[in-house]
């Protein structure tokens, strides 16, 4: 388990520089980043970058939905909306008016790990985005009217990405069913219930643990003056007072002894689904970029073994994927195949069961390896293009690892993998009795609006 | 909400200009005492740069290979990446009414199987350069488009590839059936979908049905008589580099890349390709209601429209601002009323689009079933106020400052900056129309929005289009006049024979 400590200040000097490699050899884009930690303990990197016209602010706090407890799932998540109902000096609803009609565009999210919020804005509107960040992260207004409000919003979003979801359910008992500890054993978007148990109290108690200076990560990049801007970041942030250290989450996961299994019969569905999680380990561990090549050697493209196997040859399935899962704590490889018409799906099951002894026993083509580590160098690339992503990754880096530098290290990890590791991590993690699976039917139409929700 | 386009940038020249029409928005007097629009309250003291950055485009490079193709680079090296577009000028649009996802097939078939690789040579040659290619046309569009993304430093096999799919592709009857069977077994998927219903009634109800724009996925008995002899002819009739534009973006100049498409592309041959027919939008029907059920359903989906624009209106900066103030993002009246207000849904949007023939315009959003009636009277209500009312100045400043404030943004997404080009060139707009554009919606007025509101936001044509539990949903529906209703596979249903 990682924790975000909250000194440290490697300085380093700015700019995106684009650094040739010497002789022959693929290019290399290295990120340059300064870091600084306030007097409050908020920890600010930044960097400079003028080929744009552009500033992107990302603030990652250190909370997620492994944070919540019993009762109150679903809420990092709910308070996440909150943070743009209003402050001190900021309306409801004004903070994404502000970023949107001046040009720019922003957001929220939330994942069991993190919570972050980011605008990108053209340049001159630097002192726009720092004020919004700090105004909130000072005075968030808490009301039962904002509250209730946000409440019914994220209840359409869990009836829009669950509820009224073909797999919807199945995905959500899969979470449940793969994990031992409630950290991780929810869902981030969490039950109906449970939003409707959360109270003005909550927000401000969440609010004042977990949304302070000392447990958040700023991020600027973009097109301004290092030293204006870092003389505007101290003038709007440093006056927030910090607050205790949240208490650490214990994310230890037992490990698994037998599969697990469950079946869900889902009368918005149209074909049978098979989802498959086989526990792993956290990310940026040597086994995860292990994983993740033999991830995209099985089921990444229309070149992976699944591909080719079992919706080319075979025709079992109209679509085959999947992705190593990156996490804090303990992540899973997850594989998903929906069926075609007439096939069973214990024999999907067996076929892509056939595929990950292959991994086992033989190690993977030299082709296969030069396609994961390629894939990955242009995905990390192309990451690397705007300020936006610059700033989400810098900023979910130290949260996550408390190393903003594995921007510019991750692709020498993805290259250290060999063949040999692959089938060391397949041998290891892809067994029966680390899996979970989760068998999803079509339940025949009952009569007309006779469904029983 | 949501966000993300990104990609990188270019270099630029930057001048500050003042908004001739700018308002102060959010400083001084105008914002004193906070004044409050539906969903949000505005309290004025976040500090606002009240200078729109201008920003000046980039230029691309272009040139004309002796076989008539026409190329685009637009260089930016930031970082070691390209992104390459071959745009075919016929879609499916050059589809015969009884053949409709022929340019469809043709474009996806494309890369399963040439005269040098099979489709698993091919599939694993891109994959291990870390390469993309994908082809894509739409049932109703004006292009086909072949796109590969990679690493610069694999430019020439990426090359080769992508000019092999283009120009050699065999189009095996063996894949050809297997692509069917996949792509009829997805239909059915697709049907599980309740915005994918939705969207395949509103079609019909706005285009009808014989225009190729009255469908969202191809109908299954023109899939299953589609033959690789007709791929063929299709790809040889319009894949023609006289009938193409290739444009590339990225890590990459017109010098260097120049002498890479004359060996890759040089020797392909000019065709006489046949001129598109351009089918006109039909009449537009009265108003009508459809209801498809769709049990299991908690939420209702609504879509509501009409016919819009062609994209070389002269209405399209009226119908811009408009769709922007209406329903263009988190900062509309949709969502500011719909969600931030009432709680009703994850989120409330409009959007319009238009190609040579017009287009629609379409509000939707998605709310749990028992606020249909609520959701229905807050879409009359604003669609109303769209055309009954003139937009507040200060509300139309808004929506023309976040037109042309995203323009800076703009210079980081290459997608962006090449997709406009291709929108000049494809429609034949005039050489300075993006650079012109900030001066075309800064001289919108409240009355030109207005007027655009009232013409296309015609409430006697409005076509509503409901997804949901057709129990709890009909009765809402019925207020606002004749509700027709529909299974999930799109069959009406006669009255009286549904169970309930």
């Amino acid at each position: 388990m990682r924790r975000v400590s909250k000194f440290l200040s490697p300085l380093f000097v700015c700019a995106l520089a684009v650094l040739s490699a010497q002789a022959q050899g693929p290019r290399n884009v290295r990120v340059d980043f300064k870091e600084t930690t306030l007097k409050n303990g908020l920890r600010v990197i930044t960097v400079e970058d003028h080929s744009a016209p552009v500033i992107a602010v990302s603030i990652t706090y250190n909370v997620g939905s492994r944070n919540e407890r019993q009762g109150r799932t679903g809420f990092a998540h709910l308070f996440e909306h909150m943070m743009f109902k209003g402050s001190e000096n900021v309306g409801s609803g004004e903070h994404f008016m502000l970023v949107f009609n001046n040009g720019g565009n922003m957001n929220g999210t939330t994942n069991e790990d993190r919570t972050n919020y980011f605008e990108i804005l053209p340049a001159n509107q630097l002192d726009l985005g720092l004020f919004l960040e700090a105004d909130r992260m000072k005075s968030l207004a808490i009301t039962k009217d904002n509250l209730d409000n946000q409440r019914n919003a994220v209840q359409e979003e869990r009836r829009l990405g669950v509820d009224n979801e073909a797999y919807g359910k199945s995905e959500e008992l899969q979470q449940e069913l793969l994990y031992d500890n409630f950290a991780y054993k929810h869902t981030t978007i969490g039950s109906m219930e449970d939003l409707n148990a959360a109270s003005v109290e909550d927000v401000a108690a969440f609010f004042k643990m977990y949304y302070a200076p000392n447990n958040a990560v700023l991020v600027l990049v973009g097109d301004f003056n290092p030293a204006t801007a870092l003389a505007k970041i101290r003038n709007n942030f440093e006056s927030i007072p910090s607050q205790p250290t949240p208490p650490t989450v214990d994310m230890t996961e037992p490990e698994q002894k037998a599969e697990r299994r469950a079946n869900v019969d889902d009368v918005l569905a149209r074909a049978p689904r098979v989802d498959l999680a086989f526990k792993a380990v956290p990310g940026n561990t040597a086994d995860f970029y292990a994983l993740q090549v033999l991830s995209t050697v099985l089921q990444g493209g229309q070149s992976s073994r699944l591909y080719q196997k079992l919706v080319k040859e075979k025709e079992m399935v109209t679509t085959v994927g999947g992705r190593m899962d990156e996490k804090r704590g303990v992540g899973a490889l997850y594989s998903s195949a929906t069926l075609r018409q007439g096939v069973k799906t214990e024999d999907v099951e067996a076929a892509i069961y056939a595929e990950l002894d292959r991994l086992k026993k033989e190690p993977i083509a030299d082709w296969e390896l030069q396609k994961a580590k390629n894939t990955t160098r242009r995905n990390l690339i192309n990451g690397l293009q705007s300020a936006l992503t610059r700033a989400i990754t810098l900023g979910q880096y130290t949260v996550y690892y408390n190393e903003p530098g594995l921007i510019n290290v991750r692709l020498d990890k993805v290259a250290a993998v060999t063949k040999e590791d692959v089938q060391r991590v397949a041998n290891k993690y892809l067994v029966d009795t680390n899996r979970t699976v989760v068998v999803t039917m079509p339940k025949a139409k009952s009569a007309t609006g006779a469904s029983g929700q | 909400m949501r966000i993300m386009k990104n990609k990188r940038n270019f270099a630029v020249a930057l001048i500050l200009i003042t908004l001739v029409s700018s308002l102060a928005f959010g400083q001084g007097p105008a914002g004193q005492g906070g004044q409050t629009t539906k969903g949000a309250v505005i309290k004025g003291k976040a500090p606002v740069n009240k200078e729109v950055l201008k920003v000046k485009l980039p230029r691309a490079e272009e040139a004309t290979l002796k076989n008539g193709l026409q190329v685009v680079v637009l260089p930016m090296h930031k970082v070691p990446t390209f992104n390459m577009q071959l745009v075919v000028l016929s879609g499916g649009l050059a589809d015969k009414a009884d053949y409709r996802g022929l340019s469809n097939f043709t474009a996806a078939l494309l890369r399963e199987g040439t005269t040098k690789r099979s489709s698993k040579d091919i599939a694993e040659q891109v994959d291990a350069i870390g390469a993309t290619l994908t082809a894509t046309s739409g049932l109703s569009s004006l292009t086909s488009v072949v796109t590969t993304s990679g690493l610069v430093e694999n430019l020439d096999q990426t090359l080769d590839l992508f000019a092999d799919v283009i120009r050699n592709p065999t189009f095996p009857q063996a894949e050809v059936d297997k692509y069917k069977t996949r792509t009829l077994a997805q239909l059915q998927f697709q049907r599980s979908i309740p915005q994918f219903l939705a969207a395949e009634q509103f079609q019909r109800a706005i285009y009808g049905t014989g225009h190729p724009a009255s469908l969202v996925a191809p109908p299954s008995d023109s899939i299953k008589k589609l033959t690789s002899k007709d791929l063929a002819a299709f790809h040889s009739t319009y894949y023609r580099p006289n009938n193409a534009i290739l444009a590339v973006v990225g890590d990459v100049t017109l010098k260097d890349i120049l002498p890479k498409l004359e060996k890759v592309f040089g020797d392909w041959q000019k065709g006489d390709v046949p001129a598109a027919t351009i089918p006109q939008a039909p009449a537009q029907s009265d108003s009508r209601i459809y209801l498809i059920d769709r049990p299991g359903s908690v939420q209702t989906v609504l879509q509501l429209g009409t016919l819009g624009i062609e994209r070389t209106s002269p209405d399209y900066f009226a119908v811009l601002l408009a769709d922007r103030v209406f329903g263009g993002g988190p900062s509309g009246r949709l969502f500011l009323n719909l969600r931030e207000d009432k709680g009703y849904t994850y989120g409330a949007y409009s959007n319009f689009g238009g190609s040579k023939f017009r287009g629609t315009w379409v509000a939707s959003s998605e709310v749990r079933t028992d606020v249909t009636e609520g959701a229905m009277k807050e879409f009359m209500y604003e669609l109303n106020r769209m055309r009954n009312e003139p937009v507040p100045a200060e509300e139309l400043d808004n929506a023309k400052r976040a037109i042309i404030g995203s323009f800076a943004l703009s210079l980081e997404q290459p997608g962006t900056l090449l997709q406009n080009i291709i929108t000049q060139k494809l429609y034949n707009l005039p050489a300075d129309y993006w650079d012109t554009y900030p001066q075309k919606v800064s001289a919108i007025t409240a009355a030109d929005v207005q007027k655009a509101a009232q013409k296309y936001l015609d409430m006697s044509h409005l076509q509503v289009v409901a997804v949901g539990d057709a129990s709890k949903a009909r009765e809402v529906l019925t207020k606002y006049g004749k509700v027709e209703l529909y299974d999930a596979d799109g069959k009406p249903v006669t009255p009286g024979s549904e169970s309930n």
